[in-house]
């Protein structure tokens, strides 16, 4: 044994060396991949956001016109979100982008700070996005883009239209559209239509209201397929004929199949608004609010609306869309949508367990 | 002769030398783990016992936590999630066995290349491999069209959203944790016991059922025990394939801490589903004289 | 003499062959799906299921997408780490689980290693978010790996537990009736035997880390994200093929290191060889 030591230890190219240099160039490499502390020239930037929520090209932009790169964070739930920002933990970011029901939550346990309106200019943004029942005044939020809750459907498969959530309801069980339907996975969205159907409304339903929607609700559970993710693929090839998304998810099975139909559905429905806001903890507010008016300058809007196919808050919107665009109607909702029947979901803390635990009784009741 | 290094059958009377060597073995994880894993899950099991706030905690003591955690809802989750972990365990094992027995004993000089050809898929990131299977699944897809030209099945695929792409996706992410450790237990059976068994005239059959099973079975306990215990927790899978229908435990622990917000709630859901198990597996290793066999 | 090696006569081990063959095709089909829809130019920037076209658009989008990249720098920095730790503690754990001579001590080992495969991920998340948060400690790149390593050190460690059943006590035996202290007995009689187990439990640990989505989630910071929470949060509007593209060249980058790792490694083993009968 100790002469094929004496041997390897003097050879250059052997086992251990070999294992010795590979050993070295991963350990290098993480080395080298750990966290910098130098700044960038401009500052630093930290955003807490979904992915892929800003057009790489208008991130670019930016960078070059202010010297910062933003660093940019995800989350996938506003509920981690606020997880996250009511924890110590939650400390460093500068720019966060809640949903409209989650803003006077986090407003109320001083996780946010109000907005200084003198920084940002309001001027451009549509008015009837403005000052809206989940925050007044617009004290700690700016409307990033928003959505509809609606209805996308196959008119043969369903046998008729669709109008009201009673109609969305009494299509999925009809034999043509069971086993075929898709819910959100938002109790929100799905005790909603319930509720107003009855004639209630959601922020204001109480515990007993809710859980009376439970028998209805885990009633039409076994049409139901799935409450995934909405797939666009599924409603072109029919595996899916029935489903609750929002307009711009819709927009795209209404590309790949122009026999499908969309309505946002009365007596009511719903409109959020993913908003920008700045956290209590925030470090970097001149980059944040250098930030906030590049992206709500009026050609940045567009871009990202035809980036993200959700529609920015900025007024006029339909008519910069470029001419090319693809069922541009759509990307707002349809034509003929009310936006005084629309209205926003608030989170409720002593109401949100009723919900969730409806919500866990219609899925798991759901068909196989 | 059993002489110098002292055996582990030794009397708790008697004062055990323990080398020095092994003291630090133990020592330095227990150290990690409890500084890392076991002082954060005594919180878990603190905070069952408090009030839910919304997003927190207010320290007390009640066992409200548990009685709704014991509710029927509940329990049916967990009753069902233990025969999902049961049925997708066995199936992975089914798998996993013929494979890792090829590897081990047919591959010859090719075994390292055959079984790093068995781990490289792992080498791309699950959550974009569950999403392939979407992809595969859905209907006009290649598998569709792959099966229709078999003639294992007409028409279009159906199978997205359903138990049944569940149970594949499960299959198809615990399968390489099931063949290394049945890999690496037939691997070490040695030739000549083998050649010994065939010469002294058991056929092919009874080699395998009386010598080789047995001598696996640290490894089938293994293999059952790292895929069926993660299986009870699994959240991805039945989301992505499953069409999220079927609320299974840890999707339903996961939604009291996450959207519900009720850490007290769902830290009870959890300290019941760990002492459920561990008192399955502490039966089992009872059965199994702690998954040891003692080697030849 | 060469056929009674194998149990079963040649017939079957062309069965078992082709099983094996069918095993490696079923754990392949997803991955050269997510090559081939990569190159997919899917519908509004969003991937489709059905195939609408061939592009290398997304490569290039891929590259410049700022928080997708780090996004991977810090997966394949946290898992190396995680796997590192993971192995040396692992493997020390797989061994003392069976070796030390203290039953209590193997029992309580043995516990602790399966409380952390029961435990749910959620669960282990929170409690570290929460235990972070009242004892103070800012979260970075480092709390993230320590919240990762604990599944990756269970796997490792059952791993090479299994190994270690299958190791001949005799062996050791012999080597301690030679002269040999203990640390000497474990370098040059045990870990030569065990070196599979723990390569494999190495791999894991790695994968495992890699993949690692719940415990990631409650650990980001504003500079510290990883590629599974990222891809996690793309379901909810939709993942571009951006991220297949990354994945994709994650996957080619990752395998032709470690070819040519095994690669040097055959040619040094060759060359020592060849110094050992000169």
């Amino acid at each position: 044994m100790t002469r094929s030591m004496s041997r390897q230890k003097s050879r250059h190219f052997s086992r251990r060396s070999v294992l010795g240099l590979l050993g070295a160039g991963i350990a290098g490499t993480a080395l080298a991949g750990l966290p910098r502390r130098a700044a960038a020239a401009g500052g630093q930037l930290n955003i807490y956001s979904w992915p892929d929520y800003f057009s790489t090209d208008d991130l670019a932009a930016y960078t070059a016109k202010s010297g910062v790169t933003p660093a940019i964070t995800t989350y996938n739930a506003n509920e981690i979100l606020f997880a996250k920002l009511n924890s110590p933990a939650g400390a460093g970011f500068d720019i966060v982008v809640p949903s409209s029901g989650w803003i006077s939550q986090l407003a109320g346990k001083n996780l946010l700070q109000p907005l200084d309106h003198s920084r940002i200019d309001f001027g451009a943004l549509d008015p009837s996005l403005l000052n809206r029942d989940y925050d007044p005044g617009n004290k700690y939020s700016i409307p990033k883009d928003w959505g509809v809750l609606g209805v996308v459907y196959d008119p043969d498969a369903v046998g008729g239209e669709i109008k009201t959530w009673q109609d969305f309801f009494d299509a999925g069980a009809k034999p043509g559209a069971s086993g075929k339907i898709r819910l959100t996975k938002a109790p929100s969205e799905t005790v909603g239509p319930a509720l107003w159907i009855s004639g209630k409304d959601w922020n204001k339903a109480t515990v007993a209201d809710i859980q009376g929607t439970r028998d209805f609700l885990t009633g039409f559970a076994k049409h139901v397929k799935t409450f995934s993710s909405f797939d666009p693929q599924a409603l072109a090839s029919g595996a899916i004929v029935l489903a609750q998304a929002n307009q711009a998810a819709a927009r795209g099975a209404l590309l790949q199949n122009p026999k499908l139909k969309w309505v946002v559905p009365g007596p009511k429905s719903e409109i959020w608004v993913d908003s920008y806001a700045i956290p209590s903890s925030a470090q970097n507010l001149d980059q944040a609010y250098d930030f906030l008016n590049f992206f709500l300058s009026a050609d940045i809007q567009v871009k990202e609306t035809e980036y993200l196919g959700y529609p920015a808050a900025i007024a006029g919107l339909k008519g910069k869309l470029s001419a090319d665009t693809k069922l541009p109607d759509m990307i707002f909702g349809g034509s003929g949508v009310d936006f005084n029947a629309l209205t926003s979901y608030i989170v409720n803390p002593d109401t949100v367990a009723a919900y969730q635990d409806v919500q866990n009784a219609v899925q798991a009741a759901a068909g196989g | 002769m059993r002489g110098v290094t002292p055996t582990a059958r030794t009397s708790a009377h008697q004062r055990i030398a323990v080398p020095t060597s092994d003291a630090l073995l133990a020592g330095i994880p227990a150290a990690w783990l409890f500084v890392f894993f076991v002082a954060p899950l005594a919180f878990t099991v603190f905070f069952s016992f408090g009030h839910s706030t919304f997003g927190g905690i207010a320290p007390g003591f009640t066992f409200d936590n548990y009685r709704a955690a014991l509710s029927g809802f509940y329990a049916q989750s967990f009753l069902r999630t233990l025969r999902f972990a049961f049925a997708g365990s066995a199936l992975c094992l089914l798998a996993a066995f013929p494979t890792a027995y090829f590897i081990a004993r047919h591959a010859g000089r090719w075994r390292a290349a055959a079984l790093a050809l068995v781990l490289v898929p792992y080498f791309t990131s699950f959550l974009i491999r569950v999403m392939s299977w979407q992809i595969l699944l859905a209907r006009g897809s290649a598998v569709e069209m792959l099966l229709n030209f078999l003639c294992l099945h007409s028409g279009p695929l159906d199978v997205l959203d359903t138990q049944t792409a569940v149970f594949i996706g499960i299959v198809y992410a615990y399968l390489p944790i099931a063949i290394v450790p049945l890999y690496v237990v037939l691997a070490r059976i040695p030739p000549t016991l083998v050649e010994a068994s065939r010469d002294l005239g058991a056929s092919p059959w009874q080699t395998f059922l009386f010598l080789m099973l047995p001598l696996a079975r640290p490894g089938v306990a293994t293999a059952a025990l790292l895929t069926a215990v993660p299986m009870l927790g699994e959240l991805v899978v039945p989301t992505l394939l499953g069409g999220d229908k079927g609320v299974l435990i840890g999707r339903a622990i996961s939604s009291q801490y996450i959207e519900s917000q009720n850490y007290a709630l769902g830290s009870a859901m959890a300290v019941l589903v760990m002492i459920a198990v561990g008192v399955v597996v502490a039966l089992l290793a009872r059965l199994t004289r702690g998954f040891m066999e003692v080697a030849p | 003499m060469s056929r009674t090696r194998l149990a079963f006569p040649q017939p079957a081990g062309i069965g078992f062959g082709a099983w094996y063959l069918l095993a490696v095709a079923f754990l392949f089909a997803p991955i050269a799906t997510s090559v081939i829809y990569s190159f997919n130019v899917g519908s509004l920037g969003k991937q489709t299921s059905l195939f609408t076209g061939w592009t290398l658009h997304w490569y290039a989008m891929a590259w410049r997408d700022l928080t997708l990249r780090r996004a991977v720098e810090t997966s394949v920095v946290a898992s190396f780490w995680s796997a590192l730790l993971a192995t040396l503690l692992g493997s020390a754990l797989g061994f003392t689980m069976v070796r030390h001579p203290v039953r209590r001590v193997r029992l309580l080992l043995s516990g602790l290693t399966y409380l952390l495969l029961i435990v749910p991920e959620t669960v282990t998340g929170v409690s570290l978010l929460l235990f972070y948060a009242v004892t103070r400690v800012p979260l970075s790149l480092a709390t993230l790996i320590a919240g990762i390593t604990p599944l990756a050190i269970a796997v490792t460690a059952l791993i090479v537990r299994a190994g270690v059943l299958t190791l001949d006590r005799r062996y050791e035996e012999a080597s301690a009736d030679l002269g040999a202290n203990r640390w000497q007995t474990l370098r040059f009689v045990i870990l030569p035997h065990l070196a599979p187990a723990v390569g494999a439990g190495a791999l894991m640990a790695y994968v495992f880390s890699f993949d690692n989505l719940v415990v990631s989630t409650f650990l980001t910071t504003p500079r510290v994200n990883t590629l599974p929470v990222y891809l996690f949060g793309s379901l909810q509007y939709g993942p571009a093929p951006t991220v297949y593209a990354a994945a994709a060249a994650i996957m080619f980058f990752t395998l032709a290191l470690i070819g040519l790792a095994a690669l040097l490694y055959r040619l040094a083993a060759r060359r020592d060889l060849q110094a050992r009968y000169q």
